[in-house]
């Protein structure tokens, strides 16, 4: 599903990816890890197509196509969500309306029926009620006033509703509890199918304790290191990234 | 142009019986400045609400009598009696001259304590009674405070004036400049005595160099007859840090102008203020924080207890200039108005030049929290006792953020008694 | 962010949609203004003896005025000497007794509005009194008004045929003496709107008014009087729209609003002046003076107003809470883009006892805008137990523009609750990513956010101007982000 090549940006005047390469396919899920600065999320707001990064070499498939063509919100339409790591507020914008919003704009791209605002509503409280959520979310702002793992949580509900093809949820295990990462979990691993597929960007191992992947991307100073199956997030707990530092410039 | 406030004639008469010092061109030229620009009045904005005619009118009665200058000032216990209870190397300034034996003692490491008539340049004010101050003043002093230093105690400023044998007015300035990376406290003391009228000036610049960081109280306890104007300007550089707090407990008709100018990312200015009014009293606080560089920040959180008939105004600026990303300004008024013959006339103000900013005030009047009340006096506390508390912690709040752990309990007594002398009447 | 400004350019450039000019010969009085002028324009209305007499003694005082300049804008000084007092279609000679007599060009105009009236009238029931440059044209279900004994009428007929309402209550809120501009709108008014709902009456329909100035240099000086009697209550609009011209046009117009015991008026303004290419070339000045007499007890008078128009906008309606348990309100929404200025807010007044003001003000600043509030909260020493909130907030769009606040507050009271809250915003480059990764476009998403900042005011007006508001808010700002 998506399939990417050499890849290499920049922000500013700094190159941060350095010639990545990754596929995934559909119904896997995989796992970037890497220390800060590797280029985790820089990967992750590059596929969704944050205009701050300047793709100067390599490329992005999609499902066939040219990703790099395409503007976030086209990227979004076809399927692709970003979890992203800090989810911003919009204070004055109702969680519901941009919600619906958003799975309306996927259904029109899509050639499906648009939901009204009592279907929508009725969707909602479903999804909510697997994620353990209190119904009261919608009514609030976006993420306004929310506590990181609400704000997570919220995260997880929209990639519920929208129900994308490919998700990358970025370090969506950081700052959360323990009651919260198992809430999170469950909504990622109910998510799970074979046409979908997941990449997972998390720094320490323990999300993936509940959420198996099937692939683990080690990342560092830009590039893919190293990849292996879970046991190698395992060694990583153990040994720490400078292993593999130290194993990659041998 | 109407006639100026204060006679110009009158004061080069006064200015020419100065010594002839190094700073006597500074003199000379402040007063031409005063005869072309005037003095405030209630036309200008930023002086809407504050009549200074009544300073005018002690100034050139002062000026009609001959300008003296006023005796020592009697009552020495006074001064010996702040300077005991509150630990601080003391500099005093009494009737507007710098008291010799205070210089002395304060010959301490770190500190360079120099008159202005004896430096090479000085600190530039822009404003109205600036002028004034530079036009009549005596002497002033330079603080210096070497790099990395940090002082044991804070240096007081007293600044003290005796009206007991004829109408005053007097000037005092101070200079300080905190050089990269040191810490110092500073206490800006203000006190007066005697029955005649009197009117004292202040002006107090402060530089904060690269990563400097300073707590400074200002306490205003003068006789409840006599009016001061005071002007604070600050200065701060890369990742310096002022801490400064303000209370107003006494004197009849009082502004203070607080600038604070942030030329540095990384500042940070904290200006807070309390001020008690009752019968008499006009309290005016206007504040003003330029940001001209980002991030940077500055929080303003200023109350005021008022109490028969009396006035107070405060006024709080912001302003973010263009560039200044990553401002984080606030500002906070919250008054208790005790008294039916009291005014507060209040002004937050934000001019906003920049988007990268997070900006807000908050501005309150209003009366004792009727929840709280009953809350108290369902724990049997009687309704009078119950109003005190919570005035009490109305104005505590500002006590507890005074920078100086030391002065705290000084203030604490000081404010206690004011409060008591402004609640014994009738509360509403 | 380049790409995103691109895009964003390209959706500017959308050039204001009512900028264009009707030719119908006017019969316009020379510019410059004595009271030979004055007196020109009385005779020309065919007013009584009062009317000239008010005019002449708001004149000579205005004679002594001075204009003010302490507001945070800046423009070019005016030459009062060179814009044209009146100026009037022609077929002013024969008034039209129905829509089908009016002059069929001055229906086209009407019609490039959006306003067709006849369509508008019937489906919304609501009567239009179209003023086309300083005099009122078409006044429609009149008749359906005048059977619930409302009366709603140019003001010029007002003064002929109800001149006791008039002399009772014109001048009784903004006096002549008020302020410069007010004076001005005292000696050379025109026309405007004239509405009485008498006691106890709900009146049956939304009323509306629309204005427009044609002729190059001609000062609009609407006058417009409202008075609410006795438990009645009555709910305005107003919307404005006006040409592109190149030379500054003045718009200096007085409202006074008058409720009496228990009785209720609601205002509501969606301003569309033009407003100066982006360069700040032309538009409109707005300097209007707006002031409801909260006159007797229990009654309450709400301003709700989008403004997204004017070079210059000038205006500060306000209330004088003068009856017992008398409520004002002021809701508004201001946007400023490319160069507008606009110093604008309210004063609320509290004398009487028990009285309770609520102000909302939305400032929407983008291109090199500023955008400033200036309110002002009085309680008067009598006036026990007052309470008021403000909530002002700021979004900045853009590096360039400055939003300001000045929010006067003059207690004298001490029962008194006064409560002020400002806040900062601006639309972030995170935020509109946020919405796009989640499918919406950055038009879109813009809308959102920006009528999500607006939506407490907006759902204070009334329904068809809560739509017409929206959209308004979108095109005022096309091109500002980026």
């Amino acid at each position: 599903m998506l399939e990417i090549t050499n890849l290499k940006t920049t922000i500013g005047t700094t190159e941060i990816l350095r010639g990545l390469s990754l596929s995934v396919a559909a119904g896997e899920v995989h796992a970037i890890m890497g220390p800060n600065g590797s280029g985790k999320s820089t990967l992750a707001q590059v596929i969704a197509g944050h205009e701050d990064y300047v793709v100067t070499s390599g490329t992005i498939h999609y499902k066939g196509r040219n990703l790099l063509d395409m503007e976030p919100e086209e990227r979004a339409r076809e399927g692709i969500f970003l979890g992203f790591q800090y989810p911003v507020e919009i204070p004055g914008v109702n969680n519901a309306y941009l919600l619906k919003a958003a799975v309306n704009a996927r259904r029109k791209h899509q050639g499906m029926e648009l939901v009204d605002a009592f279907e929508f509503l009725k969707l909602a409280k479903e999804k909510m009620e697997v994620l353990g959520m209190d119904p009261r979310f919608l009514n609030r702002g976006v993420n306004e006033g929310f506590s990181g793992g609400e704000k997570k949580r919220n995260e997880i509900l929209q990639m519920a509703m929208l129900e994308p093809d490919l998700a990358i949820l970025d370090e969506t295990d950081s700052g959360l509890d323990i009651d919260a990462l198992r809430s999170v979990a469950q909504g990622v691993n109910a998510f799970r199918s074979p046409d979908r597929a997941i990449v997972l960007v998390t720094h320490y191992q323990r999300l993936l304790d509940y959420v198996e992947p099937d692939h683990v991307h080690v990342l560092s100073e830009g590039c893919v290191v190293r990849s292996g199956d879970k046991s190698l997030a395992l060694q990583l707990e153990e040994r720490g990234y400078d292993w593999l530092r130290e194993a990659a410039s041998e | 142009m109407n006639a100026p406030a204060i006679s110009i004639d009158a004061l080069r008469s006064a200015v020419s019986a100065f010594p002839d010092d190094s700073l006597m061109p500074a003199r000379l030229d402040a007063l031409d400045h005063m005869d072309r620009s005037g003095f405030p009045t209630p036309l200008q904005e930023e002086w809407k609400y504050t009549d200074l005619e009544p300073i005018f009118d002690i100034s050139n009665r002062w000026l009609a009598d001959g300008a003296a200058n006023a005796p020592a000032v009697s009552h020495q216990d006074a001064i010996a009696v702040i300077c005991q209870s509150v630990e601080a190397h003391w500099l005093v300034v009494a009737n507007g001259f710098i008291d010799e034996d205070s210089l002395a003692r304060a010959k301490v490491s770190g500190i360079a304590v120099t008159r202005l008539s004896e430096r090479e340049s000085a600190f530039c004010f822009d404003a109205a009674l600036a002028d004034l101050n530079t036009a009549l003043l005596h002497d002033g002093l330079h603080i210096g405070i070497s790099a990395t230093t940090t002082l044991d105690k804070p240096i007081g400023i007293l600044i003290v004036d005796d009206a007991s044998t004829c109408v005053g007015v007097s000037q005092s300035r101070i200079e300080i400049e905190l050089e990269p990376n040191s810490e110092a406290e500073f206490i800006e003391y203000h006190a007066s005595i005697g029955d005649a009228d009197h009117y004292a000036n202040t002006v107090i610049g402060l530089k904060l160099g690269v990563g400097a960081s300073t707590n400074f109280v200002r306490v205003q306890n003068r006789h409840l007859n006599h009016s001061q104007t005071a002007r604070l300007a600050a200065e701060l550089d890369h990742d310096s840090r002022l801490d400064c707090c303000g209370f107003d407990l006494g004197g009849r008709l009082i502004r203070n102008d607080l600038h604070v100018e942030i030329q540095g990312r990384g500042a940070s200015a904290t200006l807070n203020g309390l001020y008690l009014a009752g019968d008499g009293q006009h309290i005016d606080n206007h504040t003003r924080s330029d940001h001209r560089v980002g991030p940077a920040t500055s929080a303003q959180e200023y109350r005021g207890i008022l109490s028969g008939d009396c006035r107070c105004v405060w006024n709080g600026k912001a302003i973010v200039h263009a560039g200044a990303d990553g401002t984080d300004a606030q500002q906070a008024n919250h008054n208790l108005l005790l008294s039916e013959k009291s005014e507060i006339d209040t002004k937050p103000e934000l001019e906003i030049y920049a988007d990268d900013v997070k900006c807000s005030h908050g501005t309150t009047v209003g009366q004792l929290d009727d929840k709280a009340l009953f809350y108290l006096r369902s724990r049997g506390l009687n309704k009078k006792y119950a109003r005190q508390v919570l005035t009490r912690a109305f104005a505590g709040s500002i006590v507890n953020k005074s920078p100086i752990t030391t002065l705290r309990q000084h203030l604490a007594e000081m404010v206690e008694k004011r409060l008591g002398e402004l609640t014994d009447g009738e509360i509403l | 962010m380049s790409t995103e400004s691109n895009n964003l350019e390209s959706l500017v450039n959308r050039r204001y949609e009512h900028g264009f000019v009707t030719d119908i010969a006017t019969d316009s009085l020379p510019p410059g203004l004595d009271e030979s002028v004055v007196r020109a324009i009385s005779a020309r209305k065919g007013e009584p003896g009062f009317m000239l007499e008010w005019r002449l003694r708001a004149y000579r005082q205005w004679l002594e005025m001075r204009e003010p300049t302490w507001a945070h804008v800046h423009y070019p000084p005016i030459d009062f000497a060179a814009i044209s007092y009146f100026s009037a279609p022609r077929s002013d000679q024969d008034r039209p007794k129905s829509l089908a007599e009016v002059d069929p060009k001055l229906l086209e105009t009407y019609d490039k509005l959006g306003i067709p009236l006849h369509e508008r009238a019937r489906l919304a029931g609501v009567a239009v009194d179209a003023v086309f440059d300083s005099v009122s044209v078409a006044t429609t279900f009149k008749e359906k008004l005048f059977d619930a004994g409302v009366i709603f009428c140019p003001f010029s007929e007002a003064v002929r045929d109800h001149p006791e309402l008039v002399r009772k209550y014109l001048g009784s809120v903004v006096p002549q003496r008020d302020n410069f501009y007010a004076a001005l709108n005292s000696a050379v008014f025109s026309d405007g709107s004239f509405v009485y709902i008498p006691k106890g009456v709900r009146c049956p329909m939304e009323l509306s008014t629309y204005f427009r100035i044609n002729a190059a240099n001609t000062g609009q000086f609407e006058r417009t009087l409202i008075i609410a009697d006795e438990g009645s209550h009555v709910s305005y609009l107003e919307g404005c729209t006006a040409p592109m011209r190149d030379e500054n046009q003045l718009h200096a117009a007085v409202v006074e609003l008058v409720a009496l015991k228990d009785a209720e008026i609601k205002y509501s303004t969606v301003q569309n002046w033009y407003p100066g290419d982006e360069n700040g070339k032309g538009g409109i000045y707005n300097f209007v003076t707006k002031r409801g007499d909260c006159r007797e007890a229990n009654s309450k008078i709400s301003w709700t107003q989008v403004e997204t128009g004017s070079a210059i906008t000038w205006k500060y309606p306000s209330c004088i809470l003068r009856g017992e348990n008398s409520v004002g309100e002021f809701y508004s929404v201001a946007v400023t883009n490319n160069c507008q200025q606009a110093d604008t807010g309210t004063k609320m007044i509290h004398i009487g006892r028990n009285t309770r003001s609520t102000i909302v003000s939305k400032g929407i600043s983008a291109g090199r805008a500023q955008n400033a509030y200036r309110g002002l909260v009085r309680v008067m020493p009598q006036a026990d137990h007052a309470r008021n909130h403000t909530q002002c907030d700021s979004l900045l769009i853009g590096k360039e523009c400055g939003a300001h606040t000045f929010p006067y507050m003059e207690i004298r009271n001490p029962g008194a609750t006064v409560e002020h809250e400002a806040t900062t915003s601006k639309i972030s480059a995170d935020q509109l990513f946020y919405c796009r990764q989640r499918g919406i476009s950055e038009e879109d998403a813009v809308n959102m956010i920006v009528n999500g900042f607006c939506k407490e005011v907006f759902k204070e007006l009334p329904m068809e101007f809560a739509v017409e508001a929206q959209a308004l808010l979108c095109v005022s700002l096309e091109g500002a982000v980026g």
